[in-house]
């Protein structure tokens, strides 16, 4: 194993490590604020990526234009999700809130079983195989893409939440409900648009990496997965720790890719959670 | 005695005897297969019970459990001409021993861990019974050499002796959740289920109890998935290890009634029946539809009836029996 082979792994984990973290803060931002562990946050994913293709398919739109179609789509399916199934939920056991989502996860991904069958699909773009190359190191374009996408789109959000009016009040609520509500914040509100912005967040993730990824209905249960161990990992809540915790996991898995094969790629991961569960269960950000 | 002839007694072993004699009853072995795959569920739906339910800790990866059970016994079936008689305990028991640093790692915390973890947990089992395909025949899963009708290899040439196997082990599983209901462990889970950090202000060593319970659990699932094997004789990972049947055991004591010693038989009748219905429904000719009506299901039953249908069924249970007489006076003490 020379060190190029190695080197263009870890150039690959770096890059896929951009989309697990924009999966990966929209799960930690729904946790954060509604306290909510959404199992279907893979799903949305899948949603993104399915309207990527259909706008590809239909009208021919490029994948990355689609993001102005797709961030707002999932938006509202977020804030519909809020309203009608986890705010009447917010004070039950875990147990419903655990089983809503994974009902959800289910009906989501048969629901596109259904009406998009069980083919692979794939988006044909003239920069499909379009590559930075240098030092025996390939760059993938489309996936350099989807990595500034991702960086961009989790800057914007820090920059909203510390900036904005608005990202103060959400941050408040995820700190303190009734405070917020006693300075006249609207928590339901606040709810609606963390889950309409996690959801819009996993959402972009898909059509940034429609390029270069097949879209199937389980394409969700993946990044679902790994954005788990993501947001465990770097820490509950947390979006910087979300940030760093990717990259660590998109560089063992992909490492580990290249050490133990393909199709362990996950089990690597899994041997990640179970790591960091017994080394720090609190995360990497954790004050303790 | 006497404590046969009240109801509370002799209804359960009338509907008891009603399940002995139910198979005969029936016009082909198709139903039996629907009643084999009920029992199943129930043994599974329970299982999952003692620790998701009484304890409240939800795994969402009794596949895991489940697939070890089914692979290990078929192993050692094929290969060392074991009989699965002897492999329903050593798959059990290779169950247990899976469960066991699961229940380390996640239950010294609170929160999501365990659930998560339990979903690796069969995730990862699944890709590396996929990978090692020299042992596991990957994708294409291992089938049970077929004997014909032979009892000691857990064999049958009629459905109905895998019946009463399976309704036995259902039985056994209510009765040892009926039973654990009054043990020690029993209270103890239900604290913990109900509020942990209350639970272990009185000195519960919660950590403990909820391993006893997993251990407990994955033990039967395990059993179950040596059952499952032999009766279908054959298995995959993608079908044993697989996420879906993860929901599915979880559901089945969700839809019943979790913390509730009837509530996974229920449950495993209902969801059973509304799996047949839906593949008659549906032909099988729009994949995707028949889960897809499973997850609005589970949406459904979370959002509006969190309690699953026990609540309903028990009251009119307990109304019937109050109407019910004695069969026996109770002698009149001297």
């Amino acid at each position: 194993m020379d060190l190029t082979t190695l080197l263009q792994a870890v150039v690959t984990g770096v890059l896929t490590a951009g989309i697990y973290a924009l999966v990966a803060i929209g799960l930690t931002l729904i946790f954060g604020v509604v306290r909510i562990v959404n199992f279907a946050q893979g799903e949305f994913v899948m949603l993104g990526m399915y309207a990527s293709y259909a706008l590809w398919k239909v009208l021919g739109l490029d994948p990355y234009l689609s993001l102005l179609v797709t961030m707002p789509l999932l938006f509202v399916v977020g804030v519909l999700v809020q309203r009608w199934l986890f705010q009447p939920i917010l004070h039950a056991p875990d147990l419903a809130q655990i089983f809503m989502t994974v009902g959800l996860s289910i009906l989501l991904m048969n629901a596109a079983l259904f009406f998009f069958t069980a083919d692979f699909r794939s988006v044909k773009t003239p920069y499909a195989e379009a590559a930075l190359r240098g030092w025996g190191l390939v760059v993938p374009l489309p996936r350099l893409y989807a990595f500034v996408g991702a960086i961009v789109l989790a800057g914007l959000l820090t920059v909203f939440l510390g900036k904005t009016d608005v990202g103060k009040a959400l941050r408040a609520v995820a700190q303190d409900r009734e405070m917020a509500m006693l300075l006249g914040i609207n928590p339901w509100r606040m709810y609606m648009l963390a889950v309409g912005l996690g959801a819009a967040l996993a959402g972009a993730a898909g059509s940034l990496i429609v390029p270069f990824f097949y879209v199937f209905p389980t394409v969700g249960v993946v990044f679902g997965l790994i954005a788990f161990v993501v947001v465990i990992l770097g820490t509950l809540g947390s979006i910087q720790g979300a940030l760093l915790a990717a990259l660590v996991v998109g560089v063992a898995e992909s490492l580990g890719t290249l050490f133990a094969g393909a199709d362990l790629g996950l089990v690597v991961v899994f041997v990640i959670l179970v790591v960091s569960l017994v080394v720090r269960p609190s995360g990497l950000m954790s004050r303790a | 005695m006497s404590a046969v002839g009240t109801p509370h007694r002799y209804v359960p072993l009338a509907f008891l005897a009603f399940l002995l004699v139910l198979p005969h009853l029936l016009p082909n072995a198709f139903y039996v297969h629907i009643l084999v795959t009920m029992a199943i569920f129930a043994v599974l739906g329970s299982a999952w019970n003692l620790i998701g339910g009484y304890a409240g800790q939800l795994s969402l990866g009794h596949a895991a459990f489940f697939g070890t059970g089914a692979y290990v016994s078929t192993l050692l079936v094929n290969r060392y001409g074991i009989s699965p008689w002897l492999t329903l305990g050593v798959g059990g028991l290779a169950a247990l021993l899976l469960s066991v640093p699961i229940g380390r790692i996640c239950f010294r915390l609170q929160g999501p861990y365990f659930a998560i973890a339990t979903i690796g947990l069969g995730e990862a089992l699944r890709m590396l019974v996929l990978h090692y395909r020299e042992i596991t025949n990957g994708a294409q899963g291992l089938t049970v050499p077929f004997k014909g009708n032979a009892p000691w290899q857990l064999q049958f040439d009629s459905k109905l002796p895998y019946y009463y196997i399976a309704l036995a082990m259902a039985v056994a599983m209510v009765l040892l959740a009926r039973w654990m209901e009054r043990t020690r462990l029993g209270h103890y889970l239900r604290a913990i289920g109900q509020d942990q950090g209350a639970a272990e202000a009185v000195g519960i060593d919660s950590a403990r109890a909820k391993a006893r319970a997993l251990a407990l659990s994955a033990f039967a699932t395990g059993a179950a998935g040596v059952f499952y094997a032999q009766y279908t004789y054959v298995i995959h990972p993608d079908s044993v290890f697989s996420l879906g049947m993860s929901v599915q055991i979880a559901l089945v004591a969700i839809v019943g009634g979790v913390g509730t010693a009837m509530g996974p038989v229920l449950g495993a009748i209902i969801m059973e029946v509304f799996v047949q219905s839906t593949q008659v429904a549906f032909q099988g000719e729009y994949p995707g539809l028949e889960l897809m009506v499973y997850g609005g299901l589970l949406v459904a039953v979370i959002r509006w009836c969190p309690r699953g249908v026990i609540p309903w069924v028990s009251r009119a249970y307990g109304a019937v029996i109050g109407r019910l007489p004695a069969l026996v006076r109770r002698p009149v003490p001297a």
